[in-house]
């Protein structure tokens, strides 16, 4: 980010304006745009799922608002906003509004550890990957809060699966993510995504050694957002809606968004752990070679943006798929193919990640 | 297990997955449903009252309302029954019909189980595939009877209109085997589908006996015990009557997929049939004012929910003095307070989902 | 058919053309034909209220092995044996006829209103129910 900071200061400097201007302006608008941006990806995340699970079931899908349905989502979250906020009998009221806070926070903190360009990460701390899978971990409280204060069986139900799945699947997580950082030898999702850099692009990204780590975190982040087919805490034809049965209006739209938020994250972060991040899959960048100059390196930034989000949506993609075609678990599987099938496996996956670094002598190429 | 730390679950009316308004009143601890106590009543239309109260020819339009999804057996059940008491001998075009209307409804209202049972299960492409099909045989109906779900098709002795046209069926059933593969593709090979229905929802012959258990949910637990192998209208037919042993959810639907193919070869059969068939469309009786005989007439069909039955009593007036019906789901309801006790919440949907509960049929 | 077989084993009872009329041990009688001739299912019970003769009610029962079918009948007056603890499925016939009808089958202890609601009145099927709400009479 150096780069385009020394540029903007010249800029600004060329107009007479103070550095301490740039200092803030530089800082504060791009990270403003960004956001909103991620933001707006997240809207047609939702749009593309109603998309393709219409084309799934020969459906054409949303197709009135907008061209192509492309204003669906907006529409519909403008419809949230305006209706009515209910609040049931016999609620708690504090923990009952602050329920949906807690589920959005976490889902905008965890967005802003993801590098999303070689110059360019919203908190780029030592410990990234770790710090992520604390603040993803964080919604399960919030589905506690709802649940429980919703006044509902049904909601309680479902916040009591989510309690028990979430702490079945965050240990297959951390153990494969702990394969992950010894390949790497970082915790910062950074410098893990600049240790998949080879000249085989894609081929040479950690889920070829780490394939067994790569399913886990695959299956484990799928059972951790209540996605299909472990979508028990909000089993529609069993549950109503689960935690969120009593969720009306905007706080309904925040738990909604939330969870697109977190499934969109966690594509991000899947990406960049396993599938080389903004790394070009071809092995080099193709901006530097349409454009020559100063105008090809400010733009690598964004192929390199653009890449991480075509990683992320074709692992949405598979996520959808799975929803397409599979019914859902029944509550005691789910939990006895976590601890009897994914621990064991993943930590295995650990030793032999281990073993792999041993035998390379500390460098993964 | 101390009172308080078990919880009363009010499952419905207003439920996704009760097909309608059932309420299940469930005691869980935690999600082990301790016991279960079904309340019907929600949907109750006197269809048995509305019967001494109308003439026959009144009667018949509602009759398809006891189960909108089968709506002809319903029909052909009040008809065959009058036609009994009556003495009137079907000719033989009109009994080619009915078998071919019969058949069609029968796999209508199979493939919307179907769906239904995988979305239950939390499954929603098949329900879209499953209806893709039967919105075909849905639009022959419109065709020929000018409506989609109640038909009001038979009459007593006949008829109302003529089958002009068959060549939509006949496309529908070429092409139909190869949708059955399709969802057998989707659905039979998929392991959380055979995870979610092997050996859950056990019935075991001598329970599903005794608790009145009928039709195809008795079949899947290997006995045979099909009423189609004794009635007129398919006496001349060649089909065999689906019989698994399995005794579970996967097995029940099994045989319900396996009886789509069965029932199309029946019609296939009724069609060529048809075909050779020359004779000129039967009057029926006259509408208006007809009286039956005194007496108790009683007859039963293989609805695709089990065996449904129509009793009347005549006192040789215009309107039955008395008449009952009988339908397949009534008893599966009654049965679930047995056969969901000690199964978990969401293998209990699964459950009563294969059963296939109808609730119009249940409330009458 | 075996209706003359059952003919001589009760003594009291009268045959109707395919109907075997018993008067009393209702329980009794079904659960012999139940277990001494393999009639194993209980297709439904029938009830019809023949107003001064009392209400009649007709047990259809089934064999499943011989596929054959033998038909009960009894005339009750206001309560009878219940058969639920013989056949589940009675369980059902029986609630149904409790609410239609308002016999009391002794020995059932889940009888309940089941169509109708809690505070009804009357017995919707029987031939001296008289309908309070004018509205339900358009037909006559």
């Amino acid at each position: 980010m150096n780069y385009l900071y020394f540029l903007y200061i010249e800029f600004l400097a060329k107009h007479n304006i103070p550095q301490i201007f740039g200092d803030i302006t530089f800082y504060v608008i791009p990270i403003t745009i960004i956001f909103i941006a991620l933001l707006v990806v997240v809207l047609l995340l939702v749009l593309f799922e109603r998309k393709l699970l219409g084309w799934f079931t020969q459906r054409k899908g949303p197709n009135r608002v907008g061209l192509w349905g492309l204003l669906q989502t907006v529409a519909d979250a403008f419809k949230l906003l305006c209706k009515e906020n209910i609040t049931p009998h016999g609620v708690d009221k504090f923990l009952f509004n602050l329920a949906p806070l807690i589920m959005f926070t976490p889902a905008l903190v965890v967005l802003s550890l993801i590098p999303y360009s070689s110059e360019f990460t919203f908190a780029n701390f030592g410990t990234n990957a770790l710090i992520y899978v604390i603040f993803a971990g964080f919604p399960i409280l919030s589905i506690l809060i709802g649940g429980w204060s919703s006044n509902n069986k049904y909601s309680l139900l479902g916040s009591m699966r989510n309690i028990s799945q979430v702490l079945a699947y965050e240990l297959p997580i951390a153990f494969s993510l702990l394969g992950v950082i010894t390949l790497a030898s970082s915790m910062n999702l950074k410098e893990i995504t600049l240790m998949q850099t080879s000249s085989l692009g894609i081929f040479g990204c950690f889920w070829v050694p780490c394939f067994i780590g790569f399913l886990i975190m695959f299956i484990s982040t799928l059972a951790e957002l209540n996605r299909c087919p472990f979508d028990l805490p909000e089993a529609e034809s069993e549950l109503i809606c689960g935690y969120n049965t009593e969720y009306s209006g905007i706080r309904f739209a925040l738990f909604y968004f939330g969870e697109y938020t977190l499934l969109f994250a966690n594509a991000l972060f899947l990406s960049v752990l396993f599938l080389g991040g903004y790394l070009s899959p071809f092995g080099r960048y193709i901006t530097p070679l349409l454009f020559q100059g100063e105008f090809g390196n400010i733009l690598i930034y964004f192929e390199q943006a653009f890449w991480l989000i075509l990683k992320s949506f074709f692992i949405i993609f598979i996520v959808i798929w799975i929803r397409a075609v599979f019914p859902r678990m029944a509550a005691f599987d789910l939990l006895k193919f976590s601890w009897s099938v994914l621990l064991p496996v993943s930590i295995f996956n650990l030793f032999l990640m281990v073993i792999l670094k041993f035998l390379m002598g500390g460098a993964y190429v | 297990m101390n009172e308080a730390s078990l919880l009363k679950l009010n499952l419905g009316p207003q439920h996704p997955s009760t097909h309608g308004v059932l309420r299940l009143i469930l005691e869980l601890d935690g999600e082990k449903i301790l016991s279960c106590k079904p309340d019907v009543g929600y949907l109750h239309r006197g269809m048995e009252k509305m019967a001494e109260k109308l003439s026959y020819i009144q009667y018949l339009p509602l009759v398809d309302r006891i189960d909108y999804l089968a709506g002809f057996f319903y029909s052909e059940l009040l008809c065959r029954t009058v036609e009994n008491a009556l003495e009137i001998e079907l000719s033989e075009r009109v009994k080619i019909i009915r078998t071919i209307m019969l058949e069609l409804n029968r796999i209508a209202s199979h493939l919307l189980w179907i769906g239904a049972f995988l979305m239950d299960l939390g499954a929603v492409s098949p329900f879209f595939y499953t209806f893709r099909e039967r919105e075909i045989i849905l639009k022959y109906f419109e065709k020929i009877t000018g409506q989609r779900m109640m038909n009001n098709y038979f009459v007593f002795g006949g008829v109302r209109r003529d089958l002009f046209d068959t060549k939509d069926i006949e496309e529908f059933l070429s092409i139909l085997p190869s949708k059955i593969k399709d969802y057998e593709k989707i659905i039979d090979r998929n392991p959380i589908f055979i995870q979610r229905t092997k050996n859950k929802g056990i019935l075991d012959p001598e329970t599903a006996i005794n608790g009145g258990i009928t039709g195809v949910n008795l079949r899947a637990s290997g006995i045979n015990f099909d009423l189609r192998k004794t009635d007129y209208l398919y006496k001349d037919y060649d089909f065999t009557p689906i019989v698994l042993d399995g005794k579970d959810a996967y097995s029940r639907y099994r045989a319900r997929v396996l009886e789509l193919s069965e029932s199309s070869k029946i019609i296939k059969q009724a069609l060529e049939k048809l075909k050779q068939n020359t004779e000129l469309r039967q009057a029926p009786v006259k509408p208006i004012g007809f009286k039956l005989p005194e007496g108790e007439y009683y007859s039963q069909i293989e609805a695709p929910r089990g065996l449904a039955s129509c009793y009347i009593k005549s006192t040789r007036e215009e309107k039955p003095y008395r008449l009952k019906w009988r339908t397949g789901s009534y008893y599966s309801v009654n049965l679930l307070r047995k056969i969901l006790k000690g199964t978990y919440l969401n293998d209990a949907i699964a459950i009563a989902g294969s059963l296939d509960i109808i609730l119009p049929e249940v409330d009458k | 058919m075996r209706i003359h077989e059952f003919a001589n084993i009760f003594k009291d009872c009268e045959i109707v053309g395919e109907k075997i009329i018993i008067k009393s041990n209702l329980a009794k009688t079904i659960n012999f034909i139940k277990n001494d001739y393999g009639f194993n299912m209980l297709k439904d019970i029938t009830a019809v209220d023949n107003q001064e003769n009392g209400i009649e009610l007709i047990y259809r029962m089934y064999s499943t092995e011989n596929e054959e079918e033998v038909v009960i009948s009894i005339t009750v007056n206001g309560e009878t044996e219940s058969i639920s603890k013989i056949f589940d499925s009675a369980m059902a016939d029986e609630k149904e006829i409790y609410d239609l009808f308002g016999i009391n089958f002794i020995g059932n202890d889940e009888l309940e209103r089941l169509y109708m609601p809690e505070s009804w009145e009357g017995n919707p099927l029987r031939k001296d129910y008289e309908e309070k709400d004018e509205r339900l009479n358009w037909n006559e």
